[in-house]
């Protein structure tokens, strides 16, 4: 990177009040680390402690979906091949009293589709509708292909105080970007 | 006896399990990173209790943030004391939450009105300052 995209990265993380943004490999470590930064930060920004609890479930269901979900993508695979890279970006900022977290990671075409299809579902429930989601869910089985996701999208979507949204976009190279944002 | 005791960490729980006095005690945060193997430990730990001791258990959950992950190992930790009581145990549960935290609370409701056997009482809980 020169320091010409840097400055227009700096202008667009600088610009707005943000709490804290993370980009790269994500793991639990990284989440443990990050999330701790995340609650110091927002114990001296936020008064309301029920907003800095929401947003820190919000937080760490985000990250590990970006650990169980994904794809590879334009990043080289890591050293230890093993393991599938889970790389991802997440974002906390501040904005009129409200706080939201933006988290992106690349996925497949499939898992694309298959997220912005529940996440719209979510997004158009009550909260009573979420609560009996929440529930049912919590009785079935965990289902092979949703890796528990799903109750973890149902607890984001009930800690925030409005509607999820999100899109995926794709690079010119066909990674698939998924982006989702929570406001509480 | 088979008492059982575990120090937390920054991401699981105390258990503290004391056989004499038949309690279990659950404090601090769950978001482990391996849940079912701190689940495990916990459920393997009620199960000798159970082996042991013929007394009554009183459980006391005292969480004061849990993940949807340890969300459902919850439920199922409460179906074990559930299907102990079904068997004659007497099993109660003081379910502890912050007095703001409605998702939790409802939480607590929700996975109480589907058992059968143990009362679980939800209760308010004192939050420590600054965590």
């Amino acid at each position: 990177m020169d320091f010409a995209r840097f400055n227009q990265l700096s202008h667009l993380l600088l610009n707005d009040e943000f709490v804290l943004s993370y980009s790269g490999y994500v793991s639990e470590d990284i989440l443990k680390a990050v999330g701790d930064t995340l609650r110091e930060r927002l114990t001296s920004h936020v008064d309301n402690s029920n907003q800095i609890r929401n947003i820190f479930s919000i937080f760490v269901e985000l990250m590990q979906n970006i650990i169980r979900y994904g794809d590879d993508g334009p990043q080289p695979a890591m050293k230890d091949s093993m393991q599938k890279p889970s790389f991802g970006i997440v974002l906390v900022s501040q904005s009129k009293g409200h706080l939201s977290v933006m988290a992106g990671n690349y996925v497949t075409d499939d898992e694309a589709e298959m997220l912005m299809g529940r996440i719209n579902a979510l997004a158009t429930s009550s909260d009573e509708e979420l609560r009996q989601m929440y529930r049912d869910k919590l009785r079935e089985p965990v289902e092979a292909t949703s890796k528990g996701a799903s109750l973890g999208l149902i607890e984001i979507a009930r800690r925030a105080s409005l509607p999820l949204t999100c899109e995926a976009i794709k690079d010119s190279s066909g990674h698939n970007l998924f982006m989702i944002k929570a406001t509480v | 006896m088979s008492s059982f005791s575990q120090k937390a960490t920054a991401r699981t729980p105390e258990i503290l399990l004391d056989a004499d006095a038949g309690t279990l005690v659950l404090s601090g945060e769950s978001y482990p990173e391996d849940v079912t193997a701190f689940y495990n430990t916990l459920s393997d730990a009620i199960i000798a209790f159970f082996d042991s001791s013929e007394s009554a258990f009183d459980v006391s959950i005292k969480l004061t943030y849990f993940n949807s992950s340890s969300a459902r190992s919850l439920m199922e930790l409460l179906d074990l004391l559930d299907n102990a009581a079904g068997q004659g145990r007497q099993v109660s549960v003081q379910w502890y939450c912050d007095a703001e935290d409605d998702i939790t609370r409802e939480f607590a409701q929700d996975i109480s009105s589907d058992v059968t056997n143990v009362t679980v009482t939800i209760c308010d809980l004192e939050m420590p300052d600054a965590s």
